[in-house]
């Protein structure tokens, strides 16, 4: 309960949709919640809110046993003594202080040749945010939010501003950073991998609205409604370990299953293994023609659920495997529960994201 | 040549600017970051001296700082002395005079700079004093300096006012424009063709340094 921020907030911009959230999230030292949503659902107001940048309509904020924000008692702390690290898309680096500057700015322990070792940017101390890479500067900024002390990290879009290649390298590096500076932190994100690779927890938010709360497999695995299924994606996500590497292939073990993947270069052991419904093929027999396909996965249906024109259908393959095929495909080959059938992957439909 | 008005004139110029850095960058910060209702009247205030006569406003503040009027009262009060055709008064009217040339390019240069940075500061726990001191002031240094030398060159030259106010006492309130214009009444030509041309050069001087230095100077300030 103490240990909690704790935040149920209405807020109205002028010409903007109402945004209305309640969220809850614990305040132990390495927990990364995730705020998830399609661009303009409001993720980047309820961040401002908490930092205090913006105030809302009404509600209350807590951190703990301290009250942030209380519309009916008129309370309302700056910024400044609600020590949140914020870290903007953009990283927001005072342009005219080199890189040991910026860290410096509000380090609340004199020199940072620590945290500069710790994020590698100790080469760059003399440097100007100018001449960084998108990835220094982000390195920088945590640095520099860091140094402060926060107690609550609030990320916004971390990874956003970043090339594609260099983001997929970066993700891997802050989830590592994140779990190092031990403080809690809440990662706005609308990017599925990105919060799957980041967060414990996901809370997703649509249209200004929190829609659905918890940890992100069973999040992703059963959202609430077809909003938030849409939003999350309808997809497989299990946690998998990495036993084989070769051929720029990756061999992951689900239980007994195994899956073969495309090896992105992730160095992780511990991971998840993601398989869109719509990219698994359902066949009736092994005798058939050989084909690309890399995984062939042996199963049983549990439940078909139809669906307008498509059925879902739900299968056991050593894992839980949800496969989407027409109402032509699941008549023609009687897909009904307790029917044995062969599961097909192509090696490229199987995305292996790190696991924290 | 009259070397007298030209000091006078000089340090007039820079005591101007000195009092408006102090006044202006505190009204500056607040036209650009405040969300008051009545702003616009204030700013309209400000600005009010670019499109007045200068008679006009030499004249109020004549009666202002005259031994009836409310600064008048106030200055003798504190002082035992009196404002008008002082160089004390003058450095008043001067003051008002000059604040838009100040005030506007310091507001426009805080107004630009990245509202972001500047949340970024108040996050990291920097008071909204320090952010101002530490953010906003070197980000928008060449605006702050264009504002000084505005201010610096507009008091050099300045002529109604000073009329009005100061008067034509040698050594005290005969500024440069004055002895200029006196010479001319005079129809001491030749002199009045030297301090002129002496106006000239320093007014040139000081602006072409000024661009000099914003080309060499803040290009490499790194505004990423």
């Amino acid at each position: 309960m103490a240990d909690e921020l704790r935040v149920e907030v209405r807020k109205r911009h002028a010409g903007g949709p109402e945004i209305q959230a309640a969220l809850r999230m614990p305040l132990a030292a390495h927990s990364v919640m995730v705020l998830f949503g399609p661009s303009g659902a409001g993720k980047t107001t309820v961040l401002r809110l908490i930092a205090g940048l913006d105030t809302p309509d009404a509600g209350s904020i807590r951190c703990g046993e301290e009250v942030w924000y209380d519309g009916l008692w008129g309370v309302n702390v700056a910024p400044q003594q609600r020590r949140v690290g914020y870290l903007s898309q953009e990283y927001a680096l005072f342009p005219h202080l080199t890189v040991r500057g910026n860290v410096e700015y509000a380090a609340r322990d004199g020199p940072a040749d620590d945290l500069l070792t710790r994020f590698g940017v100790s080469e760059l101390a003399g440097r100007y945010p100018r001449q960084l890479s998108g990835g220094q500067r982000q390195r920088v900024a945590l640095a520099r939010v860091l140094a402060a002390r926060p107690r609550v990290l609030l990320l916004d879009e971390p990874l956003s501003a970043l090339d594609a290649p260099t983001r997929v390298r970066m993700r891997a590096d802050l989830r590592q950073m994140l779990a190092g500076a031990q403080v809690p932190a809440m990662v706005v994100t609308h990017d599925r991998t990105e919060a799957l690779a980041l967060g414990d927890s996901i809370a997703v938010m649509i249209a200004g609205r929190l829609r659905q709360a918890g940890a992100i497999a069973s999040v992703f695995d059963h959202p609430a409604d077809a909003e938030v299924a849409e939003a999350v994606g309808v997809e497989t996500i299990c946690p998998a370990r990495v036993v084989a590497r070769g051929g720029g292939l990756v061999t992951v073990a689900i239980e007994d299953a195994r899956l073969v993947a495309v090896d992105t270069g992730e160095t992780a052991a511990e991971v998840f293994a993601c398989i869109r419904a719509e990219s698994v093929t359902i066949e009736r027999s092994a005798a058939g023609n050989p084909t690309s396909a890399r995984n062939h996965l042996p199963g049983a249906i549990v439940s078909v659920v139809e669906e307008g024109p498509l059925a879902r259908v739900d299968l056991d393959c050593g894992f839980r495997l949800m496969a989407i095929v027409t109402r032509q495909s699941e008549a023609d080959l009687g897909l009904r529960a307790g029917e044995p059938v062969i599961a097909v992957v192509k090696a490229t439909s199987v995305r292996i994201v790190p696991r924290g | 040549m009259e070397w007298q008005a030209i000091w006078l004139s000089l340090r007039l110029s820079f005591w101007t600017t000195l009092i408006l850095v102090a006044i202006g960058l505190p009204a500056a910060h607040w036209l650009a970051f405040s969300r008051h209702r009545w702003k616009f009247l204030v700013e309209a205030v400000v600005a009010l001296p670019l499109v007045l006569p200068p008679t006009v406003l030499g004249f109020y503040i004549l009666v202002a700082i005259g031994p009836h009027g409310p600064l008048g009262k106030a200055y003798a009060a504190l002082t035992g002395g009196m404002l008008p055709f002082s160089f004390q008064g003058l450095l008043v009217a001067s003051v008002l005079y000059s604040m838009p040339f100040a005030v506007q390019p310091f507001a426009s240069g805080f107004a630009a700079v990245d509202r972001k940075l500047i949340e970024a500061s108040w996050c990291l726990g920097v008071s909204r004093t320090g952010t101002f001191f530490r953010v906003i002031v070197p980000l928008s240094a060449p605006s702050i300096v264009t504002g000084m030398i505005l201010s610096f060159a507009h008091t050099l030259g300045e002529f109604g006012v000073v009329l009005m106010v100061g008067g034509n006492l040698a050594g005290i309130t005969r500024t440069v424009s004055i002895a200029i214009f006196d010479e001319v009444e005079g129809l001491e030509y030749s002199a009045a063709l030297h301090t002129s041309l002496l106006l000239l050069g320093i007014s040139f001087v000081v602006l072409a340094a000024t661009y000099g230095l914003r080309r060499r100077f803040w290009d490499v300030w790194p505004m990423n």
